[in-house]
C-alpha cells in the first residue's frame, strides 16, 4: 500500500521540516510529518511524506521560502 | 429477588458505582439509565465482572438486566496480579515531553504515526487529559489512530477529559471511558508505557 507511491523530503532542521508543513497546509497539498525513516537516515528526524505525483506542486510551492535537503523515494 | 437501581440522570461514574454497589448485595439487578454513555459503561462493567448483560431500550431508557455468575471463582474480588499481561499505552498529553509545544506536538504525531509501523502493538491506549484532543475531529493524528483501532488496538478515551474540554460530541476515535475502566486497565498491564 505505501510502496513506492511515497516520496519524502528531508530538511536540515525541524523548524525548516515545520515552516514547509505549514507552507503545504495552506496551499492545501496533502502531505504527513513523518520520523525520517530508518533506511534513510538513522537520524531521529522528522520530514514531510506526500505522494510522488505531488512532487511537482510541492517543490515549486516551496522554491524560495524553505531549503529542504533532498527528496527521497520510499 | 431482582433489585432495581434507577440511575437516570447521574453522572458518571455513578451508575457504575451503584451497579457495583447492587451487585454486592444482589446475584440479579436491573439497572436504568438514560444515556448510551451510562448504558455502556455499566455493560462493560458488568461483563468485566463475568455477568449475564441483556439490553432493554424503552424510549430514551435502557434498561440492563444484570446477573451474576454463580461460580465462585468469578465474585468481584480482586483478580489475581498478573504474571504477564498486555502491552497498555497511556497518552497523558496531546504533546510528547515536556519543554517546546510545537516540538513536542511533532514529536507526538511522529510517534503515533510509527506506532502503526512497530512490530509490537500495546493491547489497549489509554488517553487523558489533553491527549484526548488527539481523538477527536481535526487531529492530526486521528487517521493513524483509526487505523489502530481498525487493527484491534482497544482505544480508551477519559470521558471526564473530553467533558472538561467541552469536546465530548466531537470525539472520532476509540471508545468514551471512565476512571474504573482506566484504572483497571492500567492494573491489568503487564506492562505500561507512558509519554
Amino acid at each position: 500500500m505505501k510502496g513506492a507511491d511515497y516520496c519524502v523530503m528531508l530538511f536540515d532542521s525541524v523548524s525548516s521540516t515545520l515552516l514547509a508543513e505549514k507552507i503545504l497546509k495552506g496551499q492545501e497539498i496533502p502531505h504527513k510529518v513523518i520520523p525520517v525513516p530508518r533506511h534513510i537516515s538513522s537520524d531521529c528526524g522528522v520530514c514531510i511524506r506526500f505522494s510522488l505525483d505531488l512532487r511537482n506542486r510541492v517543490e515549486p510551492a516551496l522554491a524560495g521560502k524553505v531549503e529542504f535537503r533532498e527528496i527521497c523515494a520510499l | 429477588m431482582t433489585r432495581e437501581v434507577d440511575a437516570r440522570g447521574r453522572a458518571c461514574p455513578e451508575p457504575v458505582l451503584l451497579t457495583k454497589k447492587a451487585l454486592e448485595e444482589s446475584g440479579e439487578i436491573t439497572v436504568i439509565v438514560d444515556s448510551r454513555t451510562a448504558e455502556e459503561n455499566v455493560k462493560r462493567f458488568a461483563l468485566s465482572m463475568k455477568c449475564r448483560v441483556r439490553i432493554e431500550r424503552r424510549g430514551e431508557d435502557s434498561l440492563l438486566f444484570i446477573e451474576k455468575p454463580l461460580s465462585a471463582e468469578a465474585s468481584p474480588e480482586a483478580p489475581p496480579y498478573p504474571a504477564s499481561g498486555p502491552i497498555v499505552l497511556v497518552i497523558s498529553s496531546d504533546r510528547m515531553g515536556r519543554g517546546d509545544d510545537e516540538l513536542g506536538e511533532v514529536l507526538m504525531r511522529s510517534f503515533i504515526h510509527t506506532l502503526g509501523e512497530a512490530s509490537r502493538r500495546p493491547e489497549t491506549v489509554i488517553i487523558f487529559n489533553t491527549g484526548v484532543r488527539l481523538a477527536v475531529q481535526g487531529s492530526a493524528v486521528l487517521e493513524d489512530l483509526r487505523a489502530l483501532c481498525n487493527e484491534g488496538v482497544r482505544i480508551l478515551v477519559c470521558g471526564t477529559c473530553l467533558g472538561f474540554f467541552e469536546i465530548r460530541d466531537k470525539l472520532a476515535v476509540g471508545q468514551i471511558s471512565n476512571m474504573y475502566d482506566i484504572t483497571e486497565t492500567m492494573l491489568g498491564a503487564g506492562k505500561i508505557v507512558q509519554i
